[in-house]
Order: structure tokens, then sequence, then C-alpha cells
């Protein structure tokens, strides 16, 4: 190795010597920078939620379990009415028993109601 | 601008592969952690200060290339890609970027290169020829090619790895290999006349 080679090395060494220095007036921007963003990412994240919230009808699905649970409760509702409609054998009529109801219920004790109004005290 | 930055994101990873605690400190920031961002300050601000001050020569570009920096590793934190690169080549990377377009928008000879602050402190003599070394080592610095320059100061200032300064400068390593030997000697030689000027011959 030659001397100018030794003193180049030696330069090098002395600016190595300073590679860690950070004027402070530097590490405060950069600081005051990194707290400036930092909140705007913190405000940004949390701004998000309530503004861009689920809707009605996104929560109602999200409740009963996204599109299947929406069919599922669909197909469960036409079946309730056709069943209503037409009942299978195994079930009573519904329509036979509100009228089988109306038959059984005289809360008149089998007197009519003209008969109750037209006598006198 | 933002083009440098976000190709920075692909950037090759060292040897070493990537670095956790900068990584990990980056969540950390990203999730809101003030003491993060003071940690990775004082980590990597002066990585970028001193690889900037060395490219540039210039203290006041240094510091503001140094800031912008930084701001970008801020910004990019919620969004970084663990595993990707390490943060330091990254950062590396973005700041050659920020030098090159201060370089570019200038595109005049640097005349206000600042010198080493002087210093009255107690062994200032002594001090004093190390500042005056180290600005001849910058002038000769400045005299080299950009590339030439970069990985010089990536090498012998930084110390980094070959094989990192080739992924930050986005070469092979065997051009860094070239690189550094052409830029070493030139600077040797750009040195050889100012031996007794710079205290030398005494030593």
């Amino acid at each position: 190795m030659t001397e100018t080679e030794r003193d180049l090395d030696a330069m090098l060494a002395a600016a190595r010597a300073r590679r860690d220095d950070l004027p402070d007036g530097l590490a405060a921007r950069i600081l005051a920078d990194a707290a400036t963003v930092q909140a705007a990412q913190t405000a940004g994240s949390e701004r998000r939620l309530p503004t861009r919230g689920p809707g009605f009808w996104a929560q109602l699905r999200g409740a009963l379990g996204g599109w299947p649970g929406l069919g599922g409760l669909a197909t469960a509702c036409a079946a309730g009415v056709w069943i209503g409609l037409a009942p299978p054998d195994f079930l009573p009529d519904p329509v036979t028993l509100v009228y089988q109801d109306e038959a059984d219920l005289d809360v008149m004790g089998g007197a009519s109601l003209s008969e109750f109004l037209s006598e006198d005290g | 601008m933002e083009d440098l930055t976000s190709s920075g994101e692909t950037v090759r990873g060292g040897a070493s592969g990537p670095d956790p605690d900068d990584a990990a400190l980056l969540v950390l920031f990203a999730n809101g952690d003030a003491e993060a961002a003071r940690e990775l300050t004082g980590r990597l601000g002066p990585r970028c200060h001193s690889v900037a001050l060395r490219v540039l020569g210039n203290r006041a570009e240094a510091e503001d290339v140094a800031q912008e920096a930084m701001l970008r590793l801020w910004r990019i934190a919620p969004r970084w890609q663990q595993g990707r690169a390490r943060v330091s080549t990254w950062l590396y990377r973005v700041t050659l970027n920020l030098c090159l377009d201060r370089k570019r928008r200038k595109a005049a000879v640097d005349l206000d290169a600042v010198p080493e602050p002087a210093d009255a402190a107690p062994g200032a003599a002594e001090r004093l020829q190390e500042a005056a070394r180290i600005d001849a080592l910058q002038a000769a610095l400045m005299d080299l090619p950009e590339r030439q320059r970069q990985a010089v100061v990536l090498r012998h200032i930084e110390e980094l790895p070959n094989p990192e300064i080739a992924g930050i400068m986005d070469i092979s390593v065997e051009a860094v290999e070239s690189l550094t030997a052409r830029g070493k000697r030139a600077l040797a030689a750009a040195l050889a006349g100012r031996r007794a000027e710079l205290g030398y011959e005494d030593d």
C-alpha cells in the first residue's frame, strides 16, 4: 500500500468517525414530521370506521349469515305461505280451525242478541 | 419523485436478508407508537444524513434530503411489505434518488459547499487539521463521476457489504467492485499532490 493510499484510508476513517452525527435541528424536524404523519395516519384509520360503516341492509344480511342466510330465509317464508294455503294431510287446515273455533265459541250461552236486547228491565 | 419511492419497494434485499428490527419498529410506528419514531430516527436519520452529505457535499441540502427521505419512510410505514427489502436498503436508495433529483435541478457548480465546522474545543488544532482532511476528501469525492462517488461513499464511509450496495444501486456485485476500485484510485490520485498541505508529512 502506498503512502497516498494509506492517507486516503485515514481520511475515509475520519469521515467515518463523523458519519453518526445528526444535527440537533434536523433530528427535531424529522421527529416533527413523524408526529404529523403519525397523527394523520391514526386519525385516518379511525375516521374510516363511522363514515364507512355498514348500512341497515348490510347489517341485517350480516346478522342472518350473508346471502346464503337470506336465501334460506326466503325459502322458509315461501314454504310457510304454501303450507298455509295448501297444508299437507298430516297438518290441520288452518281455515277449518278458524271456523271450528267460531262455532265452538258461544259467549251468549245460546241466547240470541235480539232476545237479550228486547228484554225490558 | 413518487415513482422513485415506490420503485424502492422492490429493491433486492442485502446479503443478510430482511432486518426484523427496523421493520418491526416501522410496524409499531404505523400503529401510533411515538417511541418507535424516536428509535428509527436515531438509527436511520444519521444514515440518510451521512450519505446525502458525502454525495452532495453541501450541509443544508444534505439536511433537506435526509428530512425528505425520512418523511417518505414515515408515509410508507402503514404499507410497508414485510420481508420485501431491508428498511435501510430502501432508505439508502430513496436518499440517493433524492440527491440525484437535487443535482439535476441545480445542474450547476455548487459554490456554497459548506466546510467542516471550525472547533474551539481543546485539541482544536488537531481537529482543524482533521476537518481540513475531510474537506479535501470531500472535494476529491465531488470530482468523481456520480456512480463512483455513490459506490465509494456506501462502501468506504457507510461500510456496507457489496451485495447490499448492489441492491441499493440496482447493479451487479461486480459492477460495485469495479466502481469502488476506480473511485478509490481516482481519490488517491487527486490527494497525492496535497500530502504536505494536509499535514501528512509529519505523521
